[in-house]
């Protein structure tokens, strides 16, 4: 019962590192870029959202800013800062997200006091009964979401033009625009797609973790690791890792010996699904290795 | 002492709401002349930005000092407060109160607010022979260390206290405490909360969280397999109002008796925390309430509103900066002000015995030993819609931790 139990309660906070993770390959793979901006934008968009609730605004309001303010932030990132460092390496464009995530958490600590905070969301009051826990609708929403966007997302890139320019430009950014396609234009959109994304999950996030902009905001470290499963490319491995890790961390807990380290989950499941998917490949530093 | 206070409080109360004008708060001298001298430097390391804001004591104490700077200041001469964030980070703590000791070459450190901070410096204070009169400390070395005296208890004797009152008052006879994954947090005040059960014959258990977990979930499905009757929540109050979250989505308010250490004790909670827990769970205080008569109290809340930011928390750790810097301006305006510096500064501070105040429980010193702990009697409340409601008197921890405390204290004459 109590493997259930817990293995339930893992798969509910796993159905978060999944959204998260694939929104964050959603951006990765047509832009290269691995955004450690995407908690933050989350965040924020929670935060507001959470004010927003507080000044009476009703809820459908705060989920459609929430998601705007994402949107807005990255599109404006893509538009604005990403192009000046498309050819430059990749962890140099990781860093500038990183850059923008601190920025985006000072103006959350100078805009909100810290002082504790809850999100509450009209689905919180929703729930079913499953083997002895309370599963409520927010968190089958997330989960839902999740395998929604996972299929969506995976139909978007395989069966649509815009889909497949996409692909091309990940792949080789100077070949794609020679043969025609509208690099900025499919960029700027990925980064839209993917604020939106966050800007959702943020919300989901701030409901579920906690109403907290650095927690939220350095949410984004355990959701990279559910993407390296994926090797920072597939949705649909992304999204199961997300639930593995949050199965393994949950169950973790009825082990003595492992639960302080539960928070090492994430990176320890990435360590060995890299190794396991590396077996039999031997490492030459060449390219593409 | 208490009474005097109340007293004087009450006329004060009375003349002012005749004359109508607000009152300006009594600071230091309370001349009125801004302090011109040369600056004593004083410092305070705090973990301002991490999973939580710690800082509400330093940010009182800095309020009161400015207030002491406008009335005469020490003698003449200002305090220049310098602070620190440690971002709850090791290696950031050791760095800034190296600067600050080191580099600034502080006096003293005043206010200091932190769950990691105490734990790396208390070594460098006792090194450089610097006081800390902290006020917000949550480890074991704030409390086991000759060169650290807090004003306010810590999650231990907060914890027992807390568990104490489930015993005593609720029947308690199986407690889980929740409690943070940082050594010496954690198991240290979760861990004697232990002991004391075991001291009365009761079952106690604990689950401790890592403080940036996202999963609260599984801790509340532990503390279900705990099999205990009652919950002692010995978290910061973010982290606390995630886990108390994850129980009402799991409807687990009416199986345990629900209880929790200073933290919950904030003007954000009850309302934070909604209807349904109002009525449902207990926090124990480790100084006095927030919006107490006493003289202290109302000076220190004059204080705030005219020295601090309409934003800064007036919480207990708020209170209890107030109380050191109060404390620490009482002893300096001892000494002769040409020759204030460290040693002489640290040797006054070491003198400090018997202070009172309506803030506190108890009596506040500090002595020549290895270990300080002044602040071990706290009251409780209870959430209740729009605040706390106060439903114990000051009550005394009763914990083995405490016997070296209780022999110094008996050895100094505070207690017989």
């Amino acid at each position: 019962m109590a493997f259930w139990l817990f293995l339930m309660s893992g798969l509910a906070v796993g159905a978060l590192y999944a959204l998260g993770g694939v929104g964050l390959v959603l951006l990765n793979r047509a832009t290269g870029v691995l955004n450690f901006a995407y908690g933050a934008l989350g965040a924020l968009g929670a935060m507001c959202a959470w004010q927003a609730m507080q000044w009476g605004w009703p809820e459908p309001c705060a989920w459609a800013l929430s998601m705007a303010i994402g949107l807005a932030i990255s599109l404006g990132f893509g538009a604005l800062v990403a192009p000046a460092l498309a050819k430059r390496e990749p962890i140099v464009k990781a860093l500038a997200t990183l850059g923008l995530a601190l920025s985006l958490l000072g103006v959350m600590n100078l805009l909100w006091v810290v002082t504790p905070r809850r999100l509450s969301l009209a689905y919180d009051a929703l729930s079913i009964d499953l083997g002895g826990l309370r599963i409520t609708a927010t968190r089958l929403l997330a989960l839902a979401a999740g395998l929604a966007v996972t299929g969506l997302m995976g139909l978007f890139l395989a069966r649509t033009r815009v889909g497949l320019m996409m692909r091309a430009i990940a792949e080789n950014r100077e070949a794609a625009a020679i043969l025609g396609a509208p690099i900025r234009k499919v960029e700027a959109l990925a980064w839209g797609l993917s604020g939106l994304l966050a800007g959702f999950t943020g919300m989901l996030f701030g409901d579920l973790v906690r109403l907290d902009p650095a927690v939220l905001t350095f949410m984004v470290i355990p959701i990279v690791a559910t993407t390296v499963v994926g090797r920072l490319t597939s949705i649909p491995v992304t999204f199961a890792a997300g639930l593995f890790i949050g199965a393994v961390e949950s169950l973790s807990a009825l082990a003595p010996p492992l639960a302080p380290f539960r928070l090492a989950s994430p990176f320890v499941v990435a360590i060995f699904m890299l190794l396991w998917l590396n077996r039999g490949r031997a490492l030459t530093f060449a390219d593409k290795d | 002492m208490k009474i005097k206070f109340a007293v004087a409080g009450g006329l004060g109360a009375l003349v002012l709401g005749v004359s109508g004008v607000q009152a300006a708060p009594h600071c230091g001298l309370g001349n009125g002349q801004k302090a011109t001298g040369a600056p004593i430097k004083v410092g305070a390391v705090v973990g301002r930005t991490g999973p939580d804001d710690f800082s509400s004591s330093a940010r009182a104490a800095k309020a009161y000092f400015a207030c002491v700077n406008e009335n005469g200041g020490i003698n003449g001469r200002p305090v220049d407060y310098l602070i620190e964030d440690d971002q709850w980070n090791p290696e950031v703590a050791g760095q800034v109160a190296t600067k600050l000791v080191k580099d600034q070459k502080v006096v003293a450190l005043v206010g200091n607010g932190s769950f990691v901070e105490m734990s790396v410096n208390a070594k460098l204070y006792a090194a450089e022979d610097v006081m800390s009169m902290a006020s917000a400390c949550a480890a074991s070395e704030c409390f086991e260390s000759k060169n650290i005296v807090s004003t306010n208890e810590g999650p231990l004797v907060s914890s027992v206290g807390a568990a104490q009152w489930a015993v005593t008052k609720k029947g308690a006879k199986n407690l889980v405490c929740i409690g943070l994954n940082i050594p010496s947090v954690g198991q240290y005040s979760c861990g004697w909360t232990e002991k004391y059960m075991q001291s009365k014959g009761l079952k106690a258990s604990s689950i401790l969280m890592d403080p940036g977990s996202a999963d609260v979930n599984a801790a509340v499905l532990q503390t279900v397999a705990s099999g205990a009757d009652t919950v002692l929540v010995n978290l910061p109050a973010g982290l606390a109002a995630g886990y108390l979250k994850a129980a009402q989505e799991q409807n687990l308010r009416d199986q345990f008796i629900w209880t929790s250490s200073t933290p919950l004790y904030d003007r954000a909670v009850p309302d934070m925390l909604g209807d349904y827990w109002q009525g449902h769970i207990t926090v124990n205080i480790e100084l006095t309430p927030y919006d107490g008569k006493g003289a202290d109290a109302t000076n220190w809340r004059e204080v705030m509103d005219k020295y601090a930011a309409a934003s800064d928390k007036r919480d207990t750790f708020s209170e209890s900066g107030y109380l050191s810097a109060k404390y620490f301006v009482n002893t300096l305006l001892k000494l002769d002000p040409t020759k204030i510096d460290r040693p002489s500064v640290t040797a006054a501070i070491r003198a400090i015995r018997n202070e009172k105040s309506d803030l506190m429980c108890g009596p506040y010193y500090v002595g020549d030993g290895d270990r300080h702990q002044p602040n071990h009697a706290n009251m409780m409340a209870e959430v209740v819609k729009g605040g706390f409601k106060i439903i114990g008197d000051c009550t005394d921890v009763n914990s083995a931790y405490l016997a070296p405390v209780r022999a110094e204290e008996k050895r100094i004459g505070l207690a017989p």
